[in-house]
């Protein structure tokens, strides 16, 4: 791994945590899905290492509860969807990918909780969390229809003038 | 051809969204909290551990445990992105510096929804524990 590539994953893990507290006040409107995106359709398998990054930057901020452990996997499953979709570039899809995984958050939380309170908790979590998901899937498909193309053009940008520059 | 099959793709991911939306509304609806109208009365209990247990019968209209406690000004906290988060209970403010924090439970069994989602009925007994360590 080149200093750049380390520079860069760690200027993307603060910009994710940055996003995330200063949104963190706004029920279920979140940044994070979106740029999640971004990041694995640009940076790849170097995804990983912002998601972990910031998965540990959360668990400092906001204390190591039962959120953390839904917080190790959920992210990445959404990593894996964004890789096996990476061909795809319109707004439009990756908005409804978006929107369904806000839709799904709850529930794929809730695994989180089937072994830590059995099946009956982890369907009380999701049951009592289908208002917020809801709210979630609706925010993430109008933030990403509308954000993702310019943000996807920044990142390109970026990326092209720090690591395919040939100025000095 | 290109863009109409593009366009059916659109109203086909749009039809099914809303059929999985509708069918967890419907969830909700059926298996979530389901409030009650009319006058009833909770008894609160709050506990803090190696302290005193004080008890509070609450006669309420408030259909959720969150308006019945905050009617008698029992409880103060801060909304959330996962919900309203208690931070004091009876002027007893958890400690974060210690990790306290207040654990809602009902005859004494583990609750599902948080304060603002439990729908009271008459005669429901809540117990309100300060707890240590997340």
């Amino acid at each position: 791994m080149r200093i750049k590539d380390i520079a860069m994953i760690g200027m993307m893990s603060a910009l994710l945590f940055a996003v995330q507290v200063a949104l963190g006040f706004l029920p279920n409107i979140e940044l994070v899905s979106l740029l999640i995106i971004l990041f694995t359709l640009n940076f790849r398998w170097k995804t990983l290492y912002i998601i972990y990054i910031f998965a540990l930057l959360e668990g400092f901020m906001y204390g190591f509860g039962i959120w953390w452990f839904y917080y190790l996997y959920i992210w990445t499953i959404l990593f894996f969807i964004t890789l096996f979709f990476s061909k795809n570039r319109s707004s439009f899809f990756w908005a409804v990918v978006s929107g369904v995984f806000g839709i799904c958050f709850g529930a794929l939380c809730a695994i989180s909780y089937l072994f830590l309170g059995g099946l009956q908790t982890a369907i009380g979590y999701w049951v009592s969390g289908i208002p917020f998901d809801i709210a979630h899937g609706i925010g993430n498909f109008v933030i990403a229809l509308v954000l993702f193309r310019p943000l996807n053009n920044l990142l390109d940008f970026i990326i092209n003038r720090t690591f395919h520059s040939n100025s000095n | 051809m290109d863009q109409k099959k593009k366009l059916l793709k659109r109203v086909i991911a749009a039809v099914i969204l809303v059929v999985v939306v509708a069918a967890m509304v419907i969830v909700y609806l059926q298996y979530g909290p389901q409030a009650t109208k009319g006058k009833k009365e909770v008894v609160v209990e709050v506990v803090v551990p190696r302290e005193k247990t004080t008890d509070f019968t609450l006669h309420t209209n408030a259909e959720f445990l969150r308006q019945a406690l905050e009617e008698k000004n029992l409880i103060k906290g801060a909304d959330s992105s996962a919900g309203f988060y208690i931070t004091t209970v009876n002027g007893r403010e958890a400690d974060s510096k210690k990790q306290e924090w207040w654990c809602i439970t009902e005859s004494g069994a583990q609750v599902n929804y948080g304060v603002d989602q439990i729908a009271i009925k008459d005669g429901d007994h809540y117990e309100i524990t300060l707890k240590t360590g997340y």
